[in-house]
């Protein structure tokens, strides 16, 4: 009997999202890890060790299009040439630094940079980022914590690609500000917007209080705590089956939220 | 278990200084210097006396000798009749070239010993009035009245001095003691603040040396500049701060440069084996071997990075980077990034961050701050691979922020504590014999907490748990 209704459950649930969506929105769900994947990476390092890793670390995850180069000038040409969607850059190369790299390429393109270095002095931390890089990883690095930040920058950049998110209970449709639950159409309110779209863009990764806070007041968010509480008990009241066990919208006690989305 | 960690802050004073002990004890310092004066007047006035006593001893002796007028006037007297004088006495004055006269009541003489030419022998009253103080011609004379007349000796002239006028009213004599007194006293007060005055500038002079030289002594560097007898004393430290510098920044650099050019091999063993660790093709045990290799490379990275920050630290290479911040905030930003980065199913993190520590400000580098939060999560994990309970605590207590990392692991032995607290190379310096077998984690956050005014307190049982409280000045 339970197997039966197991079944039954499942059907309906697909039926019903086929008939919400068309076909064009479910294949742009699927497809946020590899669209992502998709993008062009480009590695600059002198050490060719560490580009064959590097290109075996990103590879192995799914990305398809990874071009490498060992100097300076290698880099500019080829990213005039092959176009990449992101570099990694190394802060010392032979012929010059990544940040000078950063600024010259940033003459003809606006892809976003992760440096890549051995130098963990804070000052260079600060350089790198004043100039507009988009994250800065130490040497030496676990290959999971290189893809956690090649995916958030990625998703943070070309974040306008993905407005549909399915989660366990239903899909947020972003570019409507929308919520799709059981055939019904909720609308979101602008903070709950901003709030699902911050977890949303950390799919599974929990995002604090502070940075929360942050997102929906302004810079000093103090004593929006209980506003915050309000506002993460409608959503749920929009998204989750049973709000009083979310599964979705999941507390980290002490820390913050986080969304789980739908694989 | 508050007053605990308070007693235990009590138990590890601040650093002294010279200063502060110079200020502490300034009443003593002060009563020193009054014995040392005062002995040294005392030890003055000796001498004087010693060599006051000692010239006038024979002057004394002399002027009141034999051959002194007292002396020889009682000898003449007694033994002179009004016709002759006496046989021995007139040839003890012949020996003393001393000439002699008795003069009678009318003015002349019954006779006379060796009257020089020049001196008269007949007296009016007005003449003996006159001489009677002073001189005939030239010689000095005493007199001694007798029955029938007067008793006048002359001693050679320059041998004697008389004072012609020799009266000082009563008024005046009488205020002598108290004049003598007031003149000591202010001499005595003018030698002191001269010596004092001395003494001020020479300490005024070697503060800045020993404030120095204790400096020195922690290995910061130091700039004298002092003018001077003592300008080559501060030449010289200068000197030598500068050498000290250069090694130390020498050594800095060493290791800087040691731990940028160990990372990119680092980064290739760790890429690799992490790919090993899930690699299809392999057997269990080969991955778990691969696992191995992963986790000792991930100590080699955290001892690598440890090492750096301590030297850097250590000898002031890097400026703090401090900023007001929300203490809470970086604790959530840590552990979410650690939780977010994934953390082993062994060990779970609770945050607890009391209502009233959630809105402190602390100025602090945020980086070295999380960065010593993540030394003990990290070392109670290393020290606990069967896994823990971690949990994080945030509060404030009286002018105290505390912030708590604590597990509910094996825990130490009270002698691995007490080592712990007390062996140089686990928390003080790393100038010490420099034992990298139990890593520099402590060390660091030690460094840390240090360049943020703060205190470490560690507490543990064996069987229940290790913590370790960071007590920083809420501001």
């Amino acid at each position: 009997m339970p197997r039966i209704g197991i079944f039954v459950r499942l059907k309906e649930k697909s039926f019903q999202l086929l008939i919400l969506s068309p076909p064009k929105r479910i294949w742009g769900i699927i497809m946020d890890k590899l669209f992502l994947n998709i993008k062009k990476i480009m590695l600059v390092d002198d050490e060719p060790e560490l580009l064959k890793m590097v290109t075996e670390i990103l590879k192995d995850d799914g990305f398809l299009n990874i071009i490498t180069a060992a100097s300076f000038h290698e880099a500019v040409s080829t990213s005039k040439k092959e176009k990449p969607d992101l570099a990694i850059l190394d802060v010392m190369l032979p012929d010059g630094d990544g940040f000078s790299l950063m600024q010259q390429m940033h003459t003809f393109t606006h892809i976003p940079i992760i440096f890549l270095t051995a130098k963990d002095e804070a000052s260079d931390k600060l350089a790198g980022l004043g100039l507009g890089a988009d994250d800065y990883i130490i040497k030496p690095f676990m290959p999971q914590e290189l893809l956690l930040r090649v995916y958030a920058v990625l998703r943070r950049c070309y974040k306008e690609d993905v407005s549909l998110v399915s989660l366990e209970d239903c899909i947020i449709d972003f570019s409507r500000a929308e919520i799709n639950k059981n055939g019904e159409t909720v609308a979101l309110t602008a903070k709950e917007y901003t709030l699902l779209e911050i977890l949303a863009r950390n799919d599974g990764k929990i995002v604090t209080i502070d940075s929360i806070c942050e997102a929906l007041w302004g810079d000093n968010p103090f004593g929006y705590e209980n506003s915050l509480n309000t506002h993460i008990r409608r959503i749920r009241e929009k998204i989750e089956s049973d709000p009083s066990k979310p599964v979705s919208l999941v507390t980290v006690k002490g820390l913050g939220y986080k969304l789980n989305l739908r694989k | 278990m508050k007053e605990k960690r308070f007693q235990l802050l009590i138990l590890t004073p601040p650093k002294r200084t010279w200063g502060i002990i110079m200020r502490k004890s300034f009443g003593k310092y002060i009563s020193g210097y009054i014995i040392s004066f005062i002995v040294f007047t005392a030890i003055l006035a000796l001498i004087n006396i010693f060599l006051f006593g000692w010239t006038f001893y024979n002057t004394f002796s002399q002027d009141y000798g034999e051959g002194s007028p007292q002396n020889m006037l009682d000898e003449i007297t007694a033994a002179s009749t009004a016709t002759s004088p006496a046989g021995p006495a007139v040839e003890k004055l012949r020996d003393k070239n001393i000439w002699a006269m008795y003069v009678n009541q009318d003015g002349g003489l019954f006779w006379s010993v060796d009257l020089p030419y020049g001196v008269p022998s007949h007296y009016t009253l007005q003449d003996v009035a006159v001489f009677a103080k002073g001189y005939i011609s030239d010689y000095p004379v005493f007199i001694r009245s007798t029955e029938n007349g007067l008793i006048v000796l002359g001693y050679p002239p320059n041998s004697y001095t008389k004072l012609l006028s020799n009266y000082y009213s009563i008024s005046t004599i009488k205020k002598l003691p108290a004049f003598t007194i007031i003149v000591l006293v202010i001499d005595f007060l003018l030698l002191f603040f001269a010596y004092y005055l001395s003494k001020q500038k020479i300490i005024k002079n070697t503060e800045p040396i020993t404030n120095a030289i204790d400096a020195l002594s922690d290995g910061k560097p130091i700039s004298l500049s002092i003018r001077g007898e003592l300008s080559e004393v501060a030449e010289s430290l200068n000197k030598a701060s500068g050498i000290i510098n250069k090694q130390n920044e020498a050594r800095a650099n060493w290791i800087s440069g040691v731990s940028h050019d160990i990372r990119t091999p680092l980064s290739i063993i760790m890429g690799y084996a992490d790919k090993l660790t899930s690699a299809s093709f392999l057997d269990s045990s080969a991955r778990e071997d691969a696992e191995v290799i992963k986790w000792q490379s991930i100590k080699i990275r955290d001892l690598v990075q440890d090492l750096n920050l301590v030297s850097q630290l250590e000898y002031e290479m890097q400026p703090l980077n401090k900023k007001k911040i929300r203490f809470s905030k970086l604790i959530r930003a840590y552990v979410a990034d650690l939780l977010n980065i994934g953390l082993s199913d062994l060990y779970s993190i609770e945050v607890e961050i009391s209502p009233q520590a959630e809105t402190i400000i602390f100025e602090c580098d945020e980086r070295l701050m999380t960065r010593a939060v993540s030394n003990l999560i990290q070392n109670s994990m290393n020290h606990n691979p069967q896994g823990c309970k971690i949990y994080l605590t945030l509060d404030v207590y009286e002018q105290s922020i505390l912030l708590a990392v604590a597990d509910n692991g094996i825990g130490i032995s009270s002698e691995k504590l007490l080592e712990l607290q007390s062996r140089p190379h686990y928390m003080k310096s790393v100038d010490e014999r420099l034992d990298l077998r139990h890593g520099l984690g402590l060390l660091l956050v030690q460094k840390i907490i240090e360049s943020h005014n703060g205190s470490l307190q560690i507490e543990s049982e064996i069987k229940s748990g290790y913590r370790t409280t960071l007590i920083f000045p809420s501001s």
